[in-house]
């Protein structure tokens, strides 16, 4: 059955994060007047990264599941591509890092967050949090390029462990591409294989539409009103069986149907999808 | 009547050291007439000082444990509230980085099973025992060349991910009392008990499913290297999940 393969340090997966840095990502999020679309994505790759890295941890030490990289694209000021890797050291074609590796290099920021403080009230307490990804957003959006880039980088990765869970790609943008069509550039990233099956292609959709948010919708009449809403959702893989049944144990709504898009909603329980090991269950607690 | 002394095999995760495996397992066997303890805890790899956790666990079942007779929640509770002292002393708090904080405050999981069998024979000339289970990690009975008992499991179809477990903070045990299993049996001259943790314990639930008669094959094995390598065959084969894998087994003489 494929998506079963064991992920473990000897076979190790990888996630590929690609980030529109376009111009209209500097457009605030509906309903958020202070909260950007870029903010959004830089706060939902470093959420996300914060959280595959705590999966990874076992207190001091960090196991290397996975393999990341994290690339931005956007243009210059003439509508030259530019596609960069954002992890130091790596390059667009050559992005990834160990997961230990990446633990490494966040910037780590104190801040005060409240907390529960177990009797009903609630306590400001410091907290650490990693910082990999700042804002950062203009002119255009060569979605298109950027996938090409990812395929070239993850057909290597695949070649280089033929045996691992399918790679992981997931593009956060507001579906804007102005170098064509990217559904043609996503199905080439969708059929890179390893022996455990195709690769998975996830979008997070950022948008100014005040739809309501959206999380792994299992059809096109479930889309919200937005003009890039479709093509989003076709690039997206329908979430495998073992996927499916992981998200079920947190409580997520899906059916055999569902795909890997969400719209202005968050993307961290995509990482939670994977099974790494024993955990507990939300139910038990 | 009496019983053999217990044997024991564990072997890792493949692609993880040895030292780096999760579960632990605790024997206490008397030679003389007292009862004989037995202890196997699967640390959840999702989870912070899971292995430490395991290690008090089963130590404290075979060395200060509870009594299985009267266990109540609140037995549990207090008995688990000197296990979380033991673990909070064992985590270095001062030096944890980020990555580990949230983890490590949210506490270390482990399941638990473990087992007392008498060597005092009851009048009828059987042994009487008590087990009790949280998660997983299983207990199997082989009588006549059958399996007479799997507990807590018994089909293959229950194992998953996210198996009922015991936390080092109380705070997340709301709901443990849920998942505890207690069951009390007798051992009769020629029975065989097997206690597995969870990837082993599937695939023989699995075996004997399809009709096989797997006890056999892991009661007859008689050294590490014939263990180990038996494992390695049934994870190449993508028979048994590459997990920590531990096999304790006792022959009732």
């Amino acid at each position: 059955m494929p998506y079963t393969a064991d992920i473990s340090r000897a076979n190790p997966a990888c996630f590929l994060f690609l980030i529109d840095q376009s111009g209209s990502m500097t457009q605030a999020l509906a309903g958020q007047p202070g909260q950007r679309k870029m903010d959004q994505a830089a706060d939902a790759i470093n959420r996300v990264l914060d959280t595959i890295s705590q999966r990874c941890s076992q207190g001091m030490d960090i196991r290397d599941y996975f393999h990341i990289g994290v690339i931005g694209y956007n243009t210059d000021g003439r509508g030259n591509p530019l596609i960069t890797s954002a992890l130091p050291g790596t390059t667009p074609e050559q992005p990834f890092m160990l997961i230990s590796q990446v633990v490494d290099v966040a910037e780590v920021e104190e801040r005060q967050v409240k907390e529960s403080d177990g009797a009903g009230g609630l306590v400001d307490v410091m907290r650490r949090f990693p910082v990999w990804l700042r804002p950062h957003a203009e002119y255009g959006t060569p979605m298109c390029g950027a996938f090409d880039v990812a395929a070239q980088a993850l057909a290597e990765w695949v070649g280089q462990h033929p045996d691992s869970f399918p790679s992981i790609v997931i593009n956060v943008s507001d579906g804007a591409a102005s170098d064509g069509d990217p559904e043609g550039p996503a199905r080439r990233i969708a059929a890179l294989q390893t022996g455990d099956g195709n690769a998975l292609l996830f979008n997070v959709h950022l948008s100014d539409s005040t739809a309501m948010p959206i999380q792994y919708p299992d059809g096109e009449e479930r889309l919200p009103q937005d003009d890039y809403a479709l093509t989003m959702f076709r690039m997206s893989s329908p979430l495998p069986e073992s996927s499916r049944s992981q998200a079920a144990s947190l409580d997520l709504p899906v059916t055999e149907n569902s795909r890997g898009y969400v719209f202005n909603a968050d993307m961290t329980a995509l990482v939670q999808f994977l099974d790494i090991g024993t955990r507990a269950a939300s139910n038990l607690q | 009547m009496g019983l053999q002394p217990p044997r024991r095999f564990q072997t890792a995760k493949a692609g993880n050291r040895p030292e780096e495996c999760e579960d632990a397992s605790r024997i206490s066997y008397p030679y003389t007439a007292g009862p004989a303890r037995i202890a196997l805890c699967d640390g959840a790899s999702e989870s912070a000082f899971a292995r430490e956790w395991a290690q008090i666990l089963t130590r404290a079942f075979v060395y200060s444990p509870f009594d299985l007779s009267g266990l109540d929640d609140l037995a549990l509770g207090l008995w688990l509230g000197q296990r979380e002292a033991e673990w909070n002393r064992v985590v270095p708090w001062e030096r944890i980085p980020w990555h580990g904080e949230a983890k490590t405050r949210a506490g270390a999981l482990a399941t638990l099973l473990g087992m007392t069998i008498s060597q005092t024979p009851d009048p009828s000339g059987a042994c009487p025992w008590q087990a009790v289970a949280v998660g997983d990690c299983c207990l199997f009975v082989v009588r006549d060349g059958a399996l007479a008992l799997s507990f807590p499991m018994e089909d293959s179809g229950q194992f998953n991910s996210t198996p009922a477990l015991i936390c080092s903070n109380h705070t997340n045990n709301g709901r443990l009392w849920n998942g505890v299993y207690q069951y009390q049996g007798e051992c009769l001259p020629g029975d065989a008990i097997i206690l597995a943790s969870d990837a082993l314990a599937c695939w023989i639930l699995q075996e004997r499913e399809s009709g096989g008669r797997p006890w056999e094959t892991l009661l007859s094995l008689d050294s590490e290297k014939e263990w180990s390598g038996w494992v390695a065959g049934k994870r190449d084969e993508r028979a048994m999940r590459n997990d920590d894998t531990t096999l304790i087994t006792v022959k009732v003489k």
